[in-house]
């Protein structure tokens, strides 16, 4: 710590009292102040402190910024000041940088002892609590803490360290040699060596054990320092123009564009796409037919393609209005959740497992978030609802006073489990220590602002965001936000199955609330008692046997993967560097400043009477779900616009920041924002308006001239050809083959692993249900949806790739469940149409791609039958057999062919 | 690359002297992305069409022989007589951090392997490796390798992605995203692991991350089927098979001429051209029955305990020679992970590698594949200067625990300087203490002599560079470059 740092250094000064500077050594007034005011005041002065760093006074130069004190004096190598303007890293502009000689003067000034007019800083301060409280959460809470005060022993705080506990009081304030805590810790009694990574804990350092001593030494003081929190004063880190950037600005309304070709309009979206088509000397491509229609539709909104009497019904509906109706039909089918549900997994990072660990931990709960997401997705759930019940969903309601779980404190509490989602191996010790713990945590505030805020808030967890108006302190406002539920110092670890891994010294508990709704808690423990009947009769008789038989049909209690604010948070720290272990000032509760006039206080007040829950992360999911929010609206239906139309308006999802992509129709965007808020944030509302555009109804034929001035579509003046994604690919293999079971929800279904590594999924008896119905062990990944471009959740995915590779050929070609289900498929056509060669290939074409056959088609087909059946023929005995084969083999080709895997 | 400077004269030049293959490589021959998510950066390369480095290469193929688990550095590379000296003191409060299992920990431990100086350069080896002993003069060995975890998940991430958590590309996408492959009909990236099993972390060793799956490891098996999916799970005539990929290939041509103007239906068709031709180069590659007998016998093919990674050994040299750009080897489990039995169990490591590992380098050296090809030999971490006992507290069944703070790496081959030895550790082997190496910087220290800077080589991800060595600072190992 700094001050310590100029203690140690104090006793050198004070021994040269009235030795003269030497003439050579420079001072800060005449010669370094000078060099700054030019060179570093424009970003670096009293009012603009970027890096929260003023270096126009000596004080502002030692107290330092979000990286620590900028000089230490005496050592130039360690002094960033020096190190920057040496390395040519700052100014940041080439033309401003320093000369050799300034160079030389700041390394001399440091040398000298970086010295004023008036000699030295004098900072001989001693320490107080902010200096120790950090030193005792990271050493000793462990066991002296929380959630555990071995011989009753808290030492979180003065008041707890001097009440002491079974041995008496830890401290006697004034004489740190008689105090039980130094003397401990200097005997290296404490921590104890042997069970530090039972707690994972790093044992203490020398110099912390002699800030301790000096705290205690030199009264205990308790400075009156307030947590860093917005005030009503301007915030000196953010101005006013940094927050003169499009995307955070507030929606603002957009006139509607008048266009040259009203004709091709059909509501307000094709106003502003074509307009900006016509400025090119473009217009939209040619309405595509009724077949491509209704398989993209149905692609969209359900991940499957459409059954042949649907494609009839949609040709032969002859009203205006036919495909408003289809749109309407599928938005209303629950499969429409399954489909725009994964999307909002990937956002989530979702998966069945904690991994990063060969143990790779199951999450036996997860399933209920993934079934939480779908259903509600086909409620159309407002979208600021959504949010607030994923980010603060246990202070909406009261929980724990109420005996009964409602559905609506169910799917509260499920909600949140959206941020338990991170990778997290921190349940066991060796790999649960604070930088661990604080990586999960960044995990979990990554996926909240690239998903949700369209921020890249991960930069500012080491210094202040490079490209945004993003302070460190901002990001660690956030971290206060979440605090009674992610306390780095109070961890909820993931809960561990017997047999993995040793047992912890740190026991604050899982991450499960036994809260289900009541009709499954009571179904569950109806069966358990009547197991518990049948296990005590079975003892009554003496059967051993049975009771162990009995005992291993237990069911596991059902509950809910969550996360809530226990109340009672650590104070926060800002971390210099990230460094979990070089503490700076204390941070309270706030949003990111960019984000609001910089002078609104953020009040948080306990969500209701007598609630331990601190209400912070409610005050920020209303904050973040105000129509006024300028980011939250965008982002969300930008990435609506995304998966309609294959590109967003903003191309990077997650980065609406001055490194994102500038939006390529910044008018339409805030039209859409403000519509979707005007609609109660609804999804299907959103849907509808995109879907029924004209824009969404153009072909995907591409021209050369629209190849020329529109190459890689960004104007929109065609639609894009699609690659089906892993699930829709997965999911229509099984629907066309009639093997589809469409039972919705509940646990998932396992995989398994064959030792040259192919996984797939177990399927019953019944069937195969969809994809997002398998487990997604991080480890263990279904091998068809890695193939596929399923990405891997680190900590999330907001885009998928779709790659076209040699990988997925051969999958489609040699695997075995591939070509079963070819089997399936042609078993049902020729079920359907039995006997008559030329239905079943136009059923073929009709359940596969929802169009009957053209006549090359046909041609090339019937040709490929002929030459497959005498082929087998020649191979088999049984004539009979060589039909179905030849059969099954033609279905092969078809689910293997390009007008199969993609969408026109 | 998304910064490559795609000036056609520069890229034509550097790939004629790369080997000539550039221009006969297909566009879009394995993968090609259908969406650009970076506005204003040109989309990234999703493809292994040979790509120009930032400069003149050193090496222009990688065998790592990943050696999972954490060989000891003092037992294998470091001699410290200091142990012997201290033998049986008690050390273990000292280090209790860095200590993963401190309930078995302990006292300073010797080493039951004996060192001496071989080659002309004198570098230390211990009697563990006779073989490579004979062929120091070709290796560069780093002694001051220090990584940042003691656990073998977060320190395998690491090593093989420049983060300690899963989900980034590997070394070897990194690699082949940045050069693509000079080989049309194999992938860019190929992973040799072992038949006894998956190292930690499994499939996650060779994955892609953020980069498009085509730059993702694919695994070769020396034994079976070499590769998933290489061949039909079900049984049917040749000509069976022929029809259905004809009727395939008709139907798509149809379909793409209907369609003018999707290049993605173009790299579709290529791709099951590419798909068919894999086959047989696959097929062949692993063939090591076509090699000499002499040489098979060099890697101790054919007898035990060599065979196995011997075999593996032979099949890199063989995909190098056909222009794979990067194979990892592995061995199963954690071999290396000596926590018990130190004196038994490491000396079966070595038994199983060591021969095959000393053959290698011969034969690329013969076969002058010596000066293209850089191996690279190492694990994630070292091991403690303390014993490591069971709960008996029998010392001769001693093993010893993790050390992230000093282990040792070597390379050998294109761009290196043979016979150097690197960096130095402590009196104890605890700690690196001269010219030290970190994981980022043996990270860049690779992409160099492959002709990469790896602060230009990035993936635009979500409006951000993400590069192999992150925003660590990062200084190459010069010691050790020719």
């Amino acid at each position: 710590m700094l001050r310590f740092f100029l203690l140690l250094l104090l006793p050198i000064f004070l021994a040269l009292p009235g030795s003269k500077v030497l003439a050579l050594t420079p001072t800060f007034e005449t010669d370094i102040q000078p060099i700054l005011q030019a060179k570093c005041a424009r970003c670096h002065d009293d009012k603009s402190r970027k890096g929260d760093l003023h270096l126009g006074t000596l004080a502002g130069i030692f107290k330092g910024g979000e990286s620590g004190p900028a000089v230490v004096s005496g050592k130039p190598g360690e002094s960033l000041l020096y190190e920057k303007v040496h390395k040519g890293e700052m100014p940041p502009e080439k033309k401003n940088r320093l000369n050799a000689s300034e160079v030389q003067s700041i390394k001399d000034w440091i040398a000298g002892g970086a010295k004023g007019k008036e000699g030295p800083l004098a900072l001989g301060e001693s320490p107080n609590q902010h200096d120790v409280i950090p030193i005792l959460l990271r050493r000793c809470s462990a066991c002296h803490g929380r959630h555990r005060q071995e011989a009753g022993l808290d030492l979180r705080n003065k008041a707890a360290i001097l009440r002491g506990g079974k041995s008496g009081p830890a401290m006697v304030v004034g004489k740190p040699e008689e105090s039980l805590l130094i003397k401990r810790v200097r005997a290296a009694q404490m921590p104890p060596p042997s069970r530090l990574v039972e707690a994972s804990v790093k044992p203490i350092e020398q110099g912390e054990v002699e800030t301790l001593a000096r705290w205690i030494a030199s009264g205990a003081k308790e400075a009156a320092i307030e947590a860093d929190v917005a005030s009503q004063t301007p915030d000196p880190l953010v101005s006013d123009k940094d927050r003169d950037f499009w995307s955070f600005r507030t929606l603002a309304p957009v006139k509607i564009p008048q266009v040259k070709d009203p004709g091709r309009v059909r509501n307000a979206l094709d106003a502003f796409l074509l307009h900006s088509l016509e400025e090119k000397g473009l217009g939209y491509s040619n309405e595509a037919d009724r077949h491509t229609l209704i398989r993209r539709a149905s692609f969209d909104l359900t991940g499957l393609p459409p059954a042949p009497l649907e494609v009839e019904a949609f040709l032969s509906d002859k009203s205006p209005d036919a495909f408003e109706k289809l749109i309407d039909r599928l938005l209303a089918s629950g499969r429409y959740g399954e489909r725009w549900g994964r999307y909002w997994l990937d956002l989530a990072g979702y998966a069945d497992s904690e991994g990063k660990r060969e143990q790779d931990l199951p999450r036996p709960h997860a399933w209920r978030f993934r079934d939480y997401v779908i259903r509600s997705f086909n409620a159309d759930k407002p979208y600021d609802r959504f949010l607030q019940e994923q980010i603060a969903g246990d202070e909406l309601a009261d929980y724990e006073q109420n005996a009964k779980v409602t559905p609506e404190v169910y799917d509260n509490l499920v909600a949140t489990g959206f941020l338990r989602m991170a990778p997290d191996a921190t349940w066991a010790n060796i790999t649960g220590f604070l930088p661990d713990r604080m990586e999960v945590i960044a995990d979990e505030v990554d996926i909240l602002g690239s998903g949700i805020m369209g921020l890249t808030l991960k930069c500012a967890r080491c210094h202040a965001h490079k490209f945004d108006p993003i302070p460190q302190r901002d990001y660690y406002r956030l971290l206060a936000v979440f605090k009674g539920a992610f306390d780095e110092y109070a961890w909820l670890k993931p809960e561990v199955r017997p047999g993995i891994g040793p047992v912890s010294q740190d026991v604050a508990g899982g991450r499960h609330l036994p809260l289900v709704a009541g009709e499954e808690r009571r179904a569950w423990e109806q069966s358990e008692a009547a197991l518990t009947e049948k296990i005590n009769e079975a003892k009554a008789r003496g059967d051993k046997e049975k009771v162990k038989a009995l005992e291993g049909q237990r069911q596991a209690e059902p509950r809910v993967q969550a996360l809530w604010d226990r109340g009672d948070p650590s104070p926060t720290y800002l971390y210099r560097r990230g460094d979990p272990f070089s503490p700076g000032r204390l941070v309270g509760p706030g949003v990111p400043s960019l984000l609001t006039d910089g002078k609104t206080p953020f009040i948080a007040t306990p969500p209701w009477p007598g609630a331990k829950q601190t209400g912070r992360r409610l005050a920020f999911a209303q904050w973040l779900t105000r129509p006024e929010n300028p980011l939250t609206a965008r982002v969300a239906v930008n990435r609506l616009f995304k998966h309609h139309f294959g590109q967003g308006i903003v191309k990077t999802l997650g980065n609406f920041g001055r490194a994102g992509a500038l939006p390529t129709h910044p008018q339409l965007l805030d039209f859409l924002a403000l519509e979707f808020i005007r609609q109660g944030w609804s999804f299907k509302a959103m849907h509808r308006m995109m879907m029924t555009s004209a824009a969404y109804r153009q072909s995907s034929t591409v021209d050369a001239k629209r190849l020329r001035l529109d190459p890689d579509n960004s104007l929109l003046s065609r639609m894009p050809m699609t690659r089906m994604d892993a699930e829709a690919l997965y999911d229509s293999l099984l629907l066309v083959a009639g093997k589809l079971e469409e039972r919705r929800y509940g646990p998932a279904d396992p995989v398994q692993g064959r030792p040259d590594g192919l996984v797939t999924p177990q399927g019953a008896a019944t069937g195969w249900r969809r994809l997002i119905y398998v487990q997604q062990p991080r480890k263990k990944l279904p091998s068809h949806l890695e193939l596929f471009d399923y990405p891997q959740m680190n900590p999330n995915c907001l885009e998928r790739r779709d790659t076209v590779n040699a990988s997925q050929a051969l999958h489609l070609l040699n695997n075995g469940m591939v070509r079963e289900l070819a089997s399936s498929f042609a078993e049902r056509v020729r079920r359907e149409a039995p006997g008559d060669s030329t239905r079943q290939m136009e059923l073929v074409y009709l359940i596969a791609l929802g169009r009957p056959p053209a006549s090359e088609e046909k041609r090339l087909g019937m040709a490929a039958l002929k030459e497959l059946e005498e082929q087998w023929k020649s191979h088999l005995a049984d004539g009979e057999s060589a039909g179905g084969k030849a059969h099954a083999e033609y279905c092969h080709a078809i689910l293997n062919s390009a007008a199969f895997l993609f969408v026109d | 690359m998304a910064n490559a400077d795609h000036n056609p004269t520069r890229r034509a030049l550097l790939g004629g002297m790369s080997g000539g293959l550039y221009a006969a490589a297909l566009a879009h021959l394995q993968g090609l992305g259908l969406s650009r998510s970076n506005a204003g950066e040109p989309p990234p390369a999703a493809d292994l069409q040979p790509r120009p480095p930032h400069f003149d290469p050193k090496a222009k193929s990688v065998i790592h022989l990943f050696m999972n688990g954490g060989p000891s550095q003092m037992d294998l590379f470091d001699p410290k007589p200091a142990l012997d000296k201290y033998h049986g003191q008690t050390y273990f409060e000292k280090i209790a951090a860095e200590v993963e299992s401190p309930q078995s920990a302990g006292a300073i431990m010797r080493s039951p392997f004996k060192f001496a100086q071989h080659g002309q350069c004198g570098m230390w080896v211990s009697d563990a490796l006779p073989h490579l002993a004979r062929q120091v003069d070709d290796i560069a060995l780093i002694r001051s390798m220090h990584t940042t975890n003691l656990t073998h998940e977060p320190a395998v991430y690491l090593m093989q992605s420049g983060k300690m958590g899963p989900g980034r590309p590997t070394l070897g996408a990194w690699v082949a995203f940045g050069l693509g492959s000079e080989c049309e009909n194999l992938p860019a990236f190929v992973v040799l692991d072992d038949p006894l099993g998956l190292p930690i972390n499994g499939v996650e060793n060779w994955q892609s991350g953020f980069l498009p799956p085509v730059f993702q490891g694919t695994r070769f098996r020396s034994t079976g089927s070499p590769v998933l999916n290489l061949k039909p799970e079900f049984s049917q005539p040749g000509e069976v098979t022929r029809l259905t990929r004809a009727l395939v290939a008709r139907l798509d041509e149809q379909h793409r001429q209907n369609r003018p103007g999707q290049p993605v239906l173009d790299a579709r068709m290529a791709s099951y051209a590419l798909a068919a031709r894999m086959q047989l180069a696959a097929s062949d590659a692993l063939d090591t029955s076509r090699e000499s007998q002499a040489t098979r016998d060099q890697y101790g093919i054919g007898k035990e305990p060599t065979d196995s990674y011997g075999r593996r050994c032979l099949i890199a040299r063989r995909l190098v020679e056909r222009g794979v750009r990067f194979v990892q080897i592995f061995i199963n489990a954690q071999i290396w992970d000596n926590h018990t039995a130190l004196a038994t169990d490491m000396k079966a490591a070595c038994l199983r590698t060591d021969q095959p590992i000393a053959a290698l380098l011969r034969d690329l050296k013969q076969r002058g594949l010596f000066d293209s090809t850089l191996v690279v030999w190492g694990g994630e971490f070292g091991r403690l200067p303390i014993a490591q006992l069971a709960a008996d507290k029998d010392e001769r069944k001693a093993g010893r625990d993790h050390n992230k703070n000093a282990f040792c790496t070597w390379l050998a081959g294109a761009g290196i300087k043979g016979g150097t030895t690197h960096g130095a550790t402590d009196e104890l082997g605890l700690k690196a203490v001269e010219n030290k190496v970190s994981v980022p910087d043996w990270h860049a220290t690779l992409l160099h002599l492959l002709g990469l800077r790896h602060d230009q080589l990035f993936h635009m991800d979500n409006g951000l560079r993400e590069r192999l060595t992150g925003v660590n600072e990062v200084q190459l190992v010069k010691g050790i470059l020719a």
